[in-house]
């Protein structure tokens, strides 16, 4: 610490040159925060999903599954709890205003308690026309709890001949980061009785409970080849295989790390070149310090203090401003990209460290090799 | 002596030295690379897909949606409707005399990749009698067409490169069996990505009664709005009626929407690095050089050429970056073939994105150079003369 003074003088002598560096380094950070943030979000995601939850879909979207499914998967050796939920997707007032609605019965909300609260659940199960959605669709909408609105179905006929479905919002939950973007609940029995006969009975999912984690996997191929060579195949997956599939052949993991690196490579650059002009302009008083019996090791420690203090406090500035960028993209972002919001976990802020100690040396390896090739005598001479 | 000269004098003089300050200009060259090459190589993406979106469509096509539909998906058009369209006035004819057009429907098939044997979907449309003539650079690659009411399948050049199980002769695992893939077809369009099949035997398969929308060639591109009226007017249909080169345009810009707020976001983040970089070179370059400034301004170089020079050097290294970044970003991804969501296309850098990259570089290179250049303006005589 007794050489606080030295690295300070050396840090304030270009002040504008010390400035700048600490704002791209902290401008680097901020992107490297969102970046390894969103991968961050994302691993929460796939650890947080269920192993013992099974998805059941129609393997062909159109033709939809009849509730005999879920009756069917039901009975199946192994399966704790089931329960069924339909969409509808629509808009509210003007076709830009896109919405999306899902209906399930009563065993929904025991299966995704962490999906959607459980008193929530229960505020729609006793009132048809209830919804229940999360702030983000709540903001999206414009609504609060106990306005009242409709949704308009291009593609879904009510048996009256409508298309409109009124709603009224019997609560709002906060969003819940695994399950980004907008949700708006309903009741399974207002959709089905609202549709025409021919329609009703119908569902879009089966969710199951599996009694044994273990067991899901093959459970879920048992339902797929149950209804294989019915009217109505199914595709069956457990939660844990589903987030574990990432988004097709984009792998943003590695997309997300290679930006994040670019990122840093153009700042090592800069800070490397700070650091030698710096070192440069400074050899006389470098050759006066080892004059005075500062060895080589301890005027290499002076470079490198000089070069860690903008990158580690720009990497921990970065971090901060990603971390309030992070809390504004929601707000950014148009609904219903399904995009989760990068989190600053302690990993990444470890990470940053890692990096930003990794980028102090990396731009005091060529002013360092300088320095210890130091002649004394020429670089007092060269000042005088 | 004129100020132009004096601007290309300090400028040549400025480019001359350069070679002193080589590792210094790296910085800015590098700076923009990065950012030119991120931006480029991510917009390769939506910029492929806008463009495949935007060349399926003769200019006297129209389509017809059910009102309020944004996607072709989440259209329905009952039979019935179907029917009154297709012979709605407008509408050009083939040469028996029969209307040029035709009632469709999408759908999803599970498919695997070829590259990862993840799950993923495969866009299946469907022809009727017109559809192929409808699509006039629709061409057979291999195999042959399917017959109008079997269950026959066929697929575009894209689809058959990308998923599993995709080649001439192969079967797909439909509700009601398996279908033979026949034939093999290219059209340089969204196409490419899909498989066709026959409009009837496809609907009885997923168990549908109805089309998401109908294709039409109007008899002249003129007579558009009058068919849109005259639609849109009739209360027996619930429909909206567009140009498809229009509902294209939108289509695709609404996919990008999203992807354009990722990408910009990320490129305007490392853009504003390379800015510090390029200020804080030419702060040096202008520090290193203040005693030559001062000579050129002691015999009477004024302030204005000595300041713009110290942009025009930003701008000549950050352009330079910002080409050889986006030669990166073509040589890597052009015409490499891609997607987003369902969509397959080949990734695009075209000549306006290397406009661009350009633009970018000049804007970060003023913003970044600006300052440099107001304290090179500044520099007295005294001053200068006096640094070391």
């Amino acid at each position: 610490m007794k050489y606080f003074p030295l690295i300070w003088a050396a840090l304030r002598r270009k002040p504008i040159r010390t400035g700048v560096t600490f704002l791209s380094v902290t401008v680097a950070f901020t992107l490297f925060g969102l970046m390894i943030g969103l991968n961050a979000t994302m691993d929460m995601m796939k650890q947080r999903a269920h192993a013992d939850r099974i998805w059941t879909l129609a393997r062909f979207e159109t033709t939809g599954l009849p509730i005999t499914v879920a009756r069917q998967i039901a009975e199946l050796p192994g399966i704790k709890k089931n329960s069924v939920m339909i969409y509808l997707a629509g808009y509210v007032g003007d076709p830009k205003n896109r919405a999306f609605v899902i209906f399930f019965d009563d065993e929904y909300g025991k299966i995704f308690p962490d999906q959607v609260p459980p008193q929530q659940a229960d505020l729609i199960r006793h009132d048809r026309t209830a919804v229940v959605m999360n702030r983000m669709a709540a903001e999206a909408l414009h609504k609060k709890v106990g306005d009242r609105f409709t949704i308009i179905s291009p593609q879904t006929n009510r048996a009256d001949g409508s298309k409109n479905w009124p709603f009224k919002i019997a609560g709002i939950y906060d969003d819940i980061p695994q399950f980004p973007g907008p949700m708006i609940s309903a009741n399974y029995e207002y959709y089905d009785k609202s549709v025409p006969l021919a329609e009703q009975g119908k569902i879009n999912e089966v969710d199951s409970l599996a009694a044994d984690p273990a067991q899901a996997a093959a459970l879920a191929e048992r339902i797929d080849s149950l209804f294989a060579n019915s009217g109505t195949p199914t595709r069956s997956q457990t939660e844990k295989q589903i987030y574990s599939q990432g988004f097709g052949d984009i792998n943003v993991e590695a997309l997300t790390r290679k930006i994040a690196l670019i990122g840093l490579l153009m700042i090592v650059m800069l800070t490397a070149n700070v650091i030698a002009q710096s070192v440069r302009e400074r050899l006389a008083e470098f050759a006066t310090l080892k004059t005075f019996g500062f060895s080589n090791t301890r005027l290499i420690g002076l470079v490198m203090a000089e070069a860690a203090f903008p990158s580690l406090l720009g990497a921990l500035c970065g971090l901060v401003l990603a971390r309030w960028l992070a809390l504004q993209l929601p707000a950014v972002l148009p609904p219903g990209t399904g995009i989760p919001a990068p989190t600053m976990t302690s990993a990444v802020f470890l990470w940053a460290l890692v990096c930003a100690c990794g980028l102090a040396m990396a731009s005091t390896v060529l002013p360092i090799a300088r320095l210890s090739r130091l002649d004394i005598a020429a670089a007092l001479s060269r000042s005088a | 002596m004129s100020a132009m000269r004096q601007i290309a004098i300090v400028s040549l003089l400025n480019f001359q030295n350069l070679r002193q300050r080589f590792w210094q200009s790296l910085v800015i060259v590098a700076g923009m690379a990065c950012v030119s090459g991120v931006l480029l190589s991510l917009l390769s993406v939506t910029e492929g897909m806008q463009q495949a979106y935007q060349r399926s469509g003769d200019p006297r096509n129209v389509i017809i949606v059910s009102h309020g539909s944004l996607r072709e998906d989440n259209s329905s058009i009952p039979r019935d409707q179907a029917r009154i369209i297709m012979n709605a006035q407008g509408i050009a004819r083939a040469s028996d005399g029969s209307p040029l057009a035709d009632s469709g429907f999408v759908t999803g098939i599970p498919v695997l990749s070829k590259k990862n044997g993840a799950t993923a979907h495969v866009r299946l449309a469907t022809f009727g009698k017109m559809g192929v003539t409808l699509r006039p650079t629709f061409h057979l690659v291999a195999g042959r067409m399917f017959r109008p009411g079997t269950h026959e399948l066929m697929v575009g050049s894209m689809a058959q490169s990308k998923f599993k199980g995709m080649g001439v002769g192969d079967k797909v695992t439909m509700p009601n069996g398996q279908w033979p893939i026949v034939g093999m077809f290219a059209t340089g369009d969204l196409l490419d990505g899909i498989l066709v099949g026959d409009t009837e035997p496809v609907l009885q398969a997923m168990r549908h009664n109805s089309y998401n929308a109908v294709i039409a060639r109007l008899e002249a591109p003129g007579t558009f709005p009058a068919f849109r009226t005259a639609l849109t007017k009739n209360p027996a249909l619930t429909v909206d009626v567009m140009r498809l080169s229009d509902w294209n345009m939108r289509t695709s810009a609404d996919s990008a929407a999203f992807s354009h707020v990722l990408i910009y976001g990320v490129s305007i983040i490392l853009a504003i690095g390379a800015l510090f970089g390029c200020f804080n070179t030419m702060y040096a370059a202008v520090e290193t050089r203040g005693r030559e400034i001062a000579t050129l301004r002691a015999i009477g170089y004024g302030s204005f050429p000595v300041a713009l020079s110290v942009i025009l050097e930003a701008s000549a290294l950050s352009v330079a970056g910002s080409l050889i970044g986006a030669m990166i970003a073509w040589s890597l991804y052009n015409g490499v073939q891609g997607d987003l969501g369902w969509d397959l296309f080949k990734l695009t850098v075209s000549p306006a994105m290397f406009g661009m990259a350009i633009l970018w570089a000049i804007a970060v290179s003023i913003l970044g150079g600006l300052l440099p250049s107001l304290r090179a303006a500044r520099w007295t005589v005294a001053d200068a003369l006096r640094a070391r």
